[in-house]
This record gives C-alpha cells, structure tokens and sequence, in this order.
C-alpha cells in the first residue's frame, strides 16, 4: 500500500459496537470481523478521503510510535480487509 | 494505550475464531 492511497468503506461495510462482545466489529453484508482497539482507532480515521500516509501520520502522533512501525502495521492490516473487501483502496 | 498490531477476527449471528491478520 503506497502512502497515496486512500483507503474508505465500501457501500454496505459500517462499523459497529457489539454490546454482546463488548468489541467494535466490522459489519458487511452477510459477513463480519472483530476488532481490537488497535484496529478500530485505524478505521475510525478512515474516511475515503484521507491518505495513508496522513493516516499513518496521525495514529504516529497520538500513539507516540514510530510512523514506519505504524505503516506496516497498517498495511497489513488494512490489506488483509481489502483482500477480504471489506475496504477498498483508491490510488 | 501503546501501540501494538491489530488483529482482525473472522465471525463465522452479531447479536448472539480465526485470526485474518
């Protein structure tokens, strides 16, 4: 994933609190993954106009952590969502 | 709360597992 990438939910993928789990979940039709809150705080800034790199840059500063470290992290996680389409990713 | 990898869990029912990432 490039840092010019934007990456944004595709029509029908929500998040959602699931007061059962106590946990964020990732709602698609038909289908529906868990969230750490590692997970949630990189969604919760996705927003199909933001970049990667602003993203990475973002949860860098409030997490005080290295922004490369951030970015890898990010990558995988968020390639493991797209390759599942629960996201997509507009370069 | 430090930073860590997030892991994704697959649900196979939301309102009543593997591990993707």
């Amino acid at each position: 994933m490039e840092a010019t990438d934007i990456p944004g939910l595709p029509r029908g993928v929500r998040l959602h609190f699931d007061k059962i789990r106590e946990t964020w979940v990732l709602l698609a039709p038909e289908r529906a993954v868990t969230l750490d809150q590692i997970g949630h705080a990189i969604l919760s800034e996705v927003d199909g106009q933001r970049s990667f790199g602003d993203i990475a840059r973002t949860l860098a500063e409030k997490y005080s952590a290295p922004v490369d470290q951030i970015a890898r992290d990010m990558a995988g996680f968020l390639g493991a969502l797209r390759d599942r389409r629960f996201l997509d990713v507009t370069s | 709360m430090a930073w860590a990898r997030p892991i994704i869990r697959e649900l196979e029912e939301i309102n009543m597992a593997p591990v993707l990432f």
